[in-house]
């Protein structure tokens, strides 16, 4: 039975490389064999991935595919850091190691911001007052807020709070204009203020 | 956000047409490149400077000699340091290995001072203002720190305060070296507190801004 990730998706299966095909691969790679490089790569993003699952089990699948692909971005980048007289795994894992931690790091700040987005002092500033399943609460109530706004709104909050992205590369990523996307994150922000104070949702406002 | 098929599609874009690379020389090699690029660069600054009236002297005194080796020795290890940090996977001994000689130059300056307090009492232990010290070696290190930046771009940044810390650490050192071979101030405690201070200070600077300035080069996802 294949085994389930906490976060729902199948963890892969993997044949156990030989670690000299991979330092073959990658030297093929050094010299410009794009089909030694394409299997090089096919093999180290399916490694990652379950790599990612079992160290960050509760990303969803879309987080695990970003972090996939900025290793492999950052290793396409580094490809001539890489000695062919050295084995290539250690050197995979430490530009994997360091990938992971600024995707932790940001995660962090995703969250801190996600709770950041509505300043109800008894419930979140104060620490005396919380415990860790109110924090889990409160947390599911922001995300499960962000998913009933309209998808304008949805999307400049996940452009500008989540993903922090400035107003400019959030209106190139969505196709929309920097007036509309301050429009956007403001009535977001207004109506996220409602939705969670009282948790009917703000009747004065109508979605896009 | 990503899914698998587009992770498919950016492993195809990237061994569509791999341009061949060829691998980055050894740290030490490249050390050696940076110095063989610094030491004109420093030397033409001193020059320019106008080198101290008793420069024969002070390469016959041992101690001079040995300071100023100290500082050489610091600025070649913390440079080779710095561009093994910027290879993944290689020992984080070399490090240690950047770090070891400033250890060994700070103890010749400390003998230094020993050697002050044995011969003039505690006046020889006078500490006075110096801050010309920190521009000077600014000043002198300029080149070669932005010469190291620029060959540790070509890098994989997985150490970036480390990184960075090493190389202005290294071109501190440098400016340090150029500094005595102009600037009248011998006395052991003024050039531990001023001179290595302000050493040690640019190299703390330099370590606080390494995320920024070594960085991936491609946007996050």
């Amino acid at each position: 039975m294949t085994p389930l990730a906490p976060n729902g998706a199948a963890a892969p299966r993997r044949k156990p490389a030989d670690p000299r095909d991979l330092d073959a691969l990658m030297a093929a790679s050094q010299a410009g064999d794009g089909a030694a490089y394409r299997a090089l790569l096919i093999w180290v993003s399916s490694h990652l991935r379950g790599l990612v699952w079992v160290r960050a089990p509760y990303l969803p699948r879309e987080d695990v595919e970003d972090i996939v692909q900025d290793i492999l971005m950052s290793l396409h980048l580094a490809r001539d850091t890489w000695d062919p007289s050295r084995p290539f795994r250690p050197w995979l894992a430490t530009i994997a190691r360091n990938r992971m931690a600024d995707h932790a790091r940001r995660y962090g700040r995703r969250v801190a911001i996600a709770l950041e987005i509505v300043d109800i002092d008894e419930t979140f500033c104060d620490d005396a007052t919380n415990n860790h399943a109110d924090k889990v609460v409160n947390f599911l109530a922001v995300r499960d807020a962000i998913q009933a706004l309209p998808p304008s709104e949805k999307a400049a909050v996940n452009l500008l709070r989540l993903r922090q992205m400035t107003l400019a590369e959030a209106a190139e990523a969505s196709g929309t204009s920097v007036a509309a996307l301050k429009i956007a994150i403001h009535r977001a922000t207004k109506r996220l203020r409602g939705l969670l104070s009282d948790g009917h949702g703000d009747r004065d406002t109508r979605p896009d | 956000m990503a899914t698998e098929t587009e992770t498919r599609a950016l492993i195809d874009r990237l061994a569509a047409a791999p341009e061949p690379v060829r691998p980055i020389a050894p740290p030490m090699h490249r050390a050696a490149l940076w110095l063989a690029l610094s030491l004109p660069i420093t030397g033409a600054l001193v020059l320019a400077m106008t080198p101290r009236a008793d420069l024969a002297l002070k390469l016959a005194e041992s101690r001079f000699v040995l300071e100023q080796a100290g500082a050489l020795v610091t600025a070649i290890a913390a440079a080779a340091a710095a561009f093994a940090m910027v290879v993944p996977g290689l020992s984080r001994r070399w490090a240690a290995f950047g770090l070891a000689p400033a250890a060994a130059w700070v103890l010749t300056l400390g003998a230094g001072c020993v050697s002050d307090l044995a011969r003039s009492g505690r006046e020889g232990l006078a500490l006075g203002a110096d801050a010309m010290c920190l521009p000077y070696i600014a000043m002198i290190g300029m080149a070669p720190a932005a010469l190291l930046v620029a060959m540790l771009r070509r890098g994989a940044p997985t150490a970036p305060r480390g990184a960075l810390f090493l190389a202005m650490l290294a071109a501190a050192a440098m400016g340090n070296f150029g500094l005595r071979f102009f600037h009248e101030q011998d006395a052991g405690l003024m050039v531990l507190v001023w001179q290595f201070g302000s050493v040690l200070l640019l190299a703390s600077l330099g370590g606080l801004c390494g995320p920024h300035v070594l960085c991936w080069r491609h946007r996050s996802a």
